[in-house]
């Protein structure tokens, strides 16, 4: 897998720069970056892969504006494949001119979500006009659900789950075999842990993790009642947070 | 067949495909409809994601068991067949295929069923997914039923470009995309609300869908809303 083997290059565990390093290498760009957004707190800049990436995520947070804010908000892609057209100017009139003066003729920004979780943005930039094609956008889409699960597991080493390691194999995994039930048990561990959808998928994979289980069985156990979840007493979890 | 309910659901579901409705709750119309004209027990509307992977869209029951066995079919099942083949893939008695189907037939056994029809959702020259309708009498299914159970397929694909389009070129990844993501916000909104409320899962999307309709809501709206606590939902109890 390309995104893995970025991660070996670099000496590390896989992150949200080997996915954008691999995007790179994949599709027809010339860089990526990614910023984690969210609508209580403040956005930043998570990685970049070159100078006009840099630009380009800091571009955004600080006008407000851009094809990536769009797409936080809206919950869809947004696919610019030449920013001097004339609507793109008059829809983003500050950033359409500065991301030209960057560099960045197209621009493609992919929603990191997962129904209500939405922790940030993919963007990618060509600095020729460029449209992607229907599997490269299915490409992008992938790379995309990929970040959103890396950025997740983040926050699982955050909450003192065994980190550390390669991604497990099962992680990867999960990402094929959707299941209702996955969805269902985050809804129902916001309740039970009174958190959010975010936090209530992290505990979710934390546990499965921790007891080395896939995640489809742990969400099946939750939404047939044959485990709960509870604020003070997550299962034999000793390292609460709050 | 009721002719008069025939007539009255495409009435009502041309209706349905005006710029800004809502195609979620459209689908699950849809299916119950499948299920009140058609002789079906049970009806589910499969999309399949950029990996290939069917997933479910809409079920005229949001219970675990029926979601499970629509989903089981990725791995076999007629569904599976008719997604790949393009082709109807019709089943009269179930039981016959358990040396084909074993795992799809031995849960489709256990939820009370004894014949299924999958019937390909085509959009353009691909196949997008699957309209499923289950029976618990084994037995043929009549044949004009099946002609309108694929019309009723090609309704539910024609839908999906109603979605309103961001650009050209990619729409139908777009759409698929955006659907795929309303329907994981809905199950996480049935599973908050099934949870707050000591509620089943059907029960749950009834009320979630209920009061979209009394709001005039999109039921994905409806879902995000509910799930970040974003605003009041008098009834929902957020």
């Amino acid at each position: 897998m390309l995104v893995a083997e970025q991660a070996v290059r670099r000496g590390a565990r896989v992150g949200v720069v080997d996915v954008c390093t691999a995007a790179v290498a994949a599709l027809p760009v010339g860089g990526a970056g990614m910023s984690a957004m969210s609508r209580s707190a403040p956005s930043h800049p998570l990685c970049s892969t070159d100078d006009v990436s840099e630009q380009l995520e800091e571009l955004q947070l600080t006008l407000g504006e851009g094809p990536c804010v769009d797409a936080f908000l809206h919950g869809s892609a947004v696919l610019t494949p030449d920013l001097l057209t004339r609507d793109l100017q008059d829809r983003w009139t500050v950033f359409a001119d500065a991301a030209l003066e960057a560099g960045a003729r197209a621009v493609f920004a992919l929603p990191l979500q997962m129904g209500a979780i939405s922790p940030g943005v993919l963007d990618l930039y060509a600095d020729v006009p460029t449209a992607l094609d229907a599997e490269e956008l299915a490409d992008a889409l992938a790379f995309a659900d990929l970040a959103t699960l890396i950025l997740l597991d983040t926050r699982i080493d955050e909450t003192g789950a065994p980190a550390g390691g390669p991604i497990p194999e099962q992680s990867i995994e999960d990402l094929g075999a959707y299941r209702a039930e996955i969805d269902q048990a985050n809804g129902i561990l916001t309740v039970q842990l009174g958190v959010g959808i975010e936090e209530a998928f992290v505990r979710l994979r934390a546990y499965a993790y921790a007891r080395g289980r896939r995640l489809a069985d742990v969400a099946a156990d939750v939404v047939a009642r044959r485990l709960r979840f509870s604020p003070d007493a997550e299962p034999d979890r000793t390292d609460e947070e709050t | 067949m009721d002719q008069q309910l025939l007539a009255k659901t495409f009435v009502e579901l041309a209706d349905n495909l005006v710029a800004d409705f809502d195609l979620m709750d459209f689908l699950r119309l849809l299916t119950d409809r499948c299920v009140g004209m058609l002789d079906a027990s049970a009806a589910g509307v499969l999309l399949a994601d950029r990996d290939g992977k069917l997933r479910v869209m809409a079920a005229s029951d949001e219970q675990v068991r029926l979601l499970e066995l629509f989903q089981l079919q990725n791995d076999e099942g007629p569904c599976l067949e008719s997604f790949h083949t393009g082709a109807p893939v019709i089943i009269h008695d179930l039981t016959r295929e358990i040396d084909r189907w074993p795992r799809f037939v031995t849960a489709a056994h256990r939820s009370g069923f004894g014949a299924v029809q999958a019937l390909p959702m085509r959009l353009r020259d691909e196949t997008v997914g699957a309209l499923n309708l289950f029976r618990a009498a084994p037995g043929p299914f009549d044949p004009p039923a099946t002609l309108i159970a694929q019309a009723l397929a090609d309704v539910a694909t024609i839908s999906l470009l109603q979605q309103r389009t961001v650009h050209r070129g990619t729409v139908l990844n777009e759409q698929l995309q955006t659907a795929l993501n309303s329907r994981v916000l809905i199950e996480q909104a049935k599973g908050k609300l099934a949870e707050r409320q000591g509620i089943d899962m059907e029960q749950a999307f009834t009320a979630l869908r209920g009061y979209a309709r009394a709001h005039n809501r999109r039921l994905a709206d409806v879902a995000r809303a509910f799930i970040s606590g974003s605003e009041p939902l008098a009834g929902l109890g957020a």
